[in-house]
């Protein structure tokens, strides 16, 4: 199998932070990345395993839902992070598109920015929400694992973006170039990225 | 009252235009808008999200009733799911009318457990006599060997179908009548007018009659918005709930019947079965199974409301 | 709030902010304005963690999994390779033959950019060698691939299946007849093409090629066969079609093809996780911002004035193409998906419309906007991948617009189109 663009720059990607910080921002994108494969083999594994249950024992698994409940919101929240970093979530270009450099890197400047802050609001909410379903008790009904639990990771990959699109407005600002992420230079070829 | 001390209550619960849980909320709010300068906004299924979110809206103080089967309530009040053990309660309406009026458990018990939720409950009531239809009829345990019935996803409820011999098979509404035409699912369980109003007996048209359990509901208020209300509006809520529990009763009595021979009229390959007492006592006897997983989620305080549950069935079927 | 609301995500929209931002910003100003304040942000969370919860979601990574091993194998040639086999000596055979590999890919792949990069790819130097201009080339590509879109299975179904409640299996068997009349429709006009532009046929192939093509493509039909036939047949519900296929698609390309090795798998699932995180995003984003206009009774508001509640069935239809047609000419498919069907829903539910009927054609009309400049995915996916400058790639479109917007006119008078196969298999 060839690999394609997209899987060769995610296999080089080094995090922009310096020193230590950079080492661990590294190593945040491996598991990002981990996450990604991992849960999908996990989802494929269960779901298969439950048609299998149906057809050859004749009965579902019924915590399989609750698997893929909790696969889903891993999957969801370790990927924004990681399209952030390279530059692959969708986004419509219209009027960004006719503008010149100069003009697209600052607009992109303030596209990461109020992104970032996004991200950030929606990360002290989302912790407020893990709190209140804590407080509640609520458990999926068949693992009986407290819901709460399951959404610790949206904390997670709301802080992990905001810090993509902050950085990548930094890298906007100390260079030329217009940067869709710190590492994907605005061109054609990763304008849209679409399913 | 002034104008200016009007509110816009907001309400929503789990089902379609026109079905029980709706008639309950249109006479809740005719009531109140007819007694009052408040206002009622209803909320349909769907329109403000999946059960357990206009759950948690209710109890974030977003809306101020909502009406949310048991069932569905097991996630928060592992108790409510009760109403999923087969045979608890009676089979014939008056029966139950007069169980819901009277039982301890429903009556005392039930309202301190939703209390720990925040949640003040202001109403349990009966939606529908649950009605089983497959794609033969059947009579005993036996004949449900190797069938996939359609259960919502509950453990509790996919242990009863276990214990009655067939295969309990979780599927999303969206999905039942297609899993019965192709015959993904063989069967499955639902109060008669949905059977009618989904056409499921198009393609599931034999009907039984188990007597093993009936479609609960309960109705309830943000308890912090009830308590905060005046003593007068306390009372118009309580009055309104009772005028809308007066109404559902007077409304599924006839409605059970009607949708019968809407379904009859519709479709000459349907058939109705109706166990007798002999044949429910096949299924009866598989009831502890299920009751034992139930203390087995539950614990203590389950046991003791299985107990109770038991002595309030006892006092109206002996009278 | 309404103007407020819908100026923002347009604004934000247009400025070029990732699609997540303008609805959730919306989103965020809608709870603050019906609130008076910040006090119920944590719904917005708990309706955004409510849009990924549905299990027939599982369906969409499955599907774009099974895709995604099949396009890096061998699967997708061996499909081309046996159409090729039969119409490419035909006058505008090679055209056809696209069209037909598009179609045929659908049955597999979920999604029509998946689609491009599987026939397109191979197929266009081939349709260049023979005589066929690059602005019709690429336009063929791009709108056939809308058909995979109405073929089974199909992301945008799941999603409109999901949000309305619609039985995904019946949205699915429903996609097949508008599917086949549009590659028909197709067809007439590459044979058209061909004649008019006097393009050389190829070589025919003998019955001994077609054979040995037919065989080769054996192992990769049996995946409409699972799909089509799974959930036709009974036997699998979508998401079981889906894990069904996944599990086939391993089968073949790991196992029978041997054309994939094991380690390949860590970078095929983590392609198709990022994929789905994207697209899961949106959903959950879309959930909230739909919440808040249904909590304000938002659609009921714009309905009314645009008169929908006058518009009887046909006039539901109409308006309903007409806005996802223009939305989708700016905004991503799902987007639209996601923002458009909570908005129609009351009038949808109120003019007595099957459900499956309005679902094809927003289905279609979703592809269509897509491959419809100014702006289109898939116009910005052809861009992409083969290099070519945007308006070579837009200006042989017309045609196919005119095409598909009758397909769409159809679908609108004669609902059989697309209810006769799904009345066959579920009523
Ligand atoms: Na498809
Ligand atoms: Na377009």
């Amino acid at each position: 199998m060839d690999m394609n663009e997209e899987d060769v720059a995610e296999q080089h990607y080094r995090s922009t932070l310096p020193g230590p910080l950079g080492v661990v921002d590294t190593w945040i994108s491996k598991i990002e990345a981990m996450i990604l494969a991992v849960g999908v083999i996990l989802m494929a594994i269960n779901t298969v395993a439950n048609v299998i249950g149906r057809f050859v024992f004749g009965e579902s698994l019924h915590f399989s839902e609750e698997i893929n409940r909790i696969l889903i919101v891993m999957i969801t929240f370790a990927g924004i992070g990681y399209a952030a970093r390279h530059g692959r979530h969708i986004r419509m270009s219209a009027i960004y598109d006719a503008l010149p450099t100069g003009g697209r890197r600052w607009l992109m400047i303030f596209i990461c920015l109020f992104t970032a802050l996004v991200m950030f609001t929606l990360c002290y909410y989302s912790i407020g929400y893990i709190q209140t379903t804590y407080s509640r008790g609520r458990v999926l009904p068949s693992l009986s694992i407290p819901v709460w639990i399951m959404y610790l990771w949206v904390p997670v990959g709301f802080t992990i973006t905001g810090i993509q699109y902050l950085l990548t407005a930094f890298k906007n600002l100390t260079s030329r170039d217009v940067y869709l992420s710190t590492h994907v230079v605005d061109g054609y070829k990763d304008t849209e990225t679409e399913v | 009252s002034a104008a200016a001390n009007a509110d816009n209550w907001r309400y929503a619960h789990e089902e379609f235009e026109g079905d029980v849980q709706d008639v309950f909320a249109v006479a809740f709010k005719e009531y109140v808008e007819d007694n009052s300068d408040h206002t009622v906004q209803v909320y349909r299924f769907g329109e403000l999200g999946e059960s357990d979110d206009i759950m948690e809206q209710t109890q974030a103080g977003i809306l101020q009733f909502v009406n949310q089967s048991p069932g569905f309530t097991g996630s928060l009040i592992p108790e409510a799911q009760i109403f999923f053990i087969p045979y608890l309660l009676p089979t014939d309406e008056e029966t139950v009318i007069e169980f819901f009026n009277t039982s301890t458990a429903i009556n005392e018990t039930f309202p301190e457990l939703y209390a720990e939720q925040g949640l003040e409950l202001l109403k349990m009531y009966p939606e529908g006599e649950m009605v089983v239809t497959l794609d033969e009829p059947f009579t005993s345990p036996d004949d449900l060997r190797g069938k996939n019935i359609r259960t919502m996803t509950n453990p509790l409820l996919s242990e009863t179908y276990r214990a009655f011999g067939a295969t309990p098979t979780p599927l999303p509404w969206g999905e039942v009548y297609g899993g019965l035409q192709t015959n993904i699912i063989q069967g499955q369980e639902n109060p008669i007018f949905w059977i009618e109003s989904g056409g499921l007996y198009e393609v599931s048209p034999n009907l039984v009659f188990t007597g093993h359990g009936w479609f609960t509901t309960a109705m309830m208020a943000n308890q912090d918005f009830f308590d905060g209300l005046s003593e007068e509006d306390q009372q118009l809520v309580r009055d309104a709930t009772e005028a809308a529990y007066e109404h559902i009763i007077e409304h599924i009595s006839g409605l059970a019947d009607e949708s019968l021979e809407a379904i009859q009229e519709a479709s000459d390959e349907v058939t109705v079965t109706r166990l007798d007492e002999e044949q429910i006592q096949a299924f009866r006897e598989r009831a502890p199974q299920v009751e034992e997983r139930f203390v087995e989620m539950t614990g203590d305080r389950g046991a003791e409301l299985l107990e109770q549950f038991k002595d309030d069935l006892e006092a109206v079927t002996n009278e | 709030m309404t103007t407020i609301i819908i100026s923002i995500m347009i604004v934000l929209l247009l400025l070029g902010f990732p699609m997540m931002i303008p609805l959730v910003t919306a989103a965020f100003v809608g709870f603050y304005m019906t609130f008076g304040g910040t006090g119920q942000m944590e719904t917005l969370i708990q309706q955004m963690l409510g849009g990924i919860r549905p299990t027939a979601l599982i369906a969409v990574p499955m599907f774009i999994l099974a895709a995604d091993i099949m396009t890096r194998g061998q699967s997708a040639h061996r499909l081309i390779d046996m159409v090729m086999s039969f119409v490419g000596h035909v006058k505008g055979g090679l055209a056809v033959s696209t069209a037909a590999s598009c179609t045929l890919f659908g049955a597999v792949s979920g999604s029509t950019q998946a689609t491009v990069v599987a026939v397109g790819s191979p197929l266009r130097p081939r349709m260049l060698k023979a005589g066929y201009k690059d602005p019709f080339t690429l336009a063929l590509i791009i709108n056939s691939s809308d058909i995979a879109f109405l073929i089974p299975p199909s992301i945008g179904m799941i999603i409109y299946g999901v949000i309305s409640g619609t039985s995904i299996g019946e949205l699915f068997i429903a996609g097949i007849g508008p599917g086949l009349l549009i590659l028909f429709m197709f067809s007439i006009y590459c044979v058209m093409y061909a004649v008019i532009k006097d393009v050389p046929t190829e070589p025919k192939s003998s019955w001994r090629e077609r054979l040995t093509a037919v065989q080769k493509a054996l192992w990769p039909l049996g995946f409409p066969v699972l799909i089509v036939g799974g959930i036709y047949g009974g036997i699998f519900s979508p998401t079981e079609a889906a894990a069904a296929c996944v599990l086939y698609a391993v089968l073949l390309e790991f196992v029978v093809f041997r054309s994939l090795k094991l380690q390949h798998i860590y970078t095929i699932a983590k392609s198709t996780g990022l994929i789905t995180a994207v697209v899961f995003i949106l959903v959950a984003v879309g959930n909230g911002f739909s919440w808040v206009i249904s909590f304000a009774q938002i659609p009921q508001e714009i309905l009314a004035a645009v008169g929908i509640n006058e518009a009887g069935p046909v006039g539901v239809l109409i308006a309903i193409s007409v806005a996802f047609f223009v939305a989708c000419m700016f905004v991503d498919p799902i987007v639209v998906i996601l923002v458009l069907t909570p908005i129609f829903a009351p009038a949808i539910a109120a003019s007595g419309l099957d459900p499956v009927h309005v679902g094809v054609l927003i289905t279609l009309q979703v592809a269509i906007g897509s491959a419809t400049p100014p702006f289109g995915c898939d116009i910005f996916t052809a861009i992409a991948i083969f290099k070519r400058p945007y308006w070579e790639v837009i200006r042989g479109t017309p045609p196919f617009i005119f095409m598909l917007i009758l397909a769409a006119a159809l679908i609108i008078m004669f609902p059989q189109i697309a209810l006769f196969l799904r009345d066959l298999a579920f009523r």
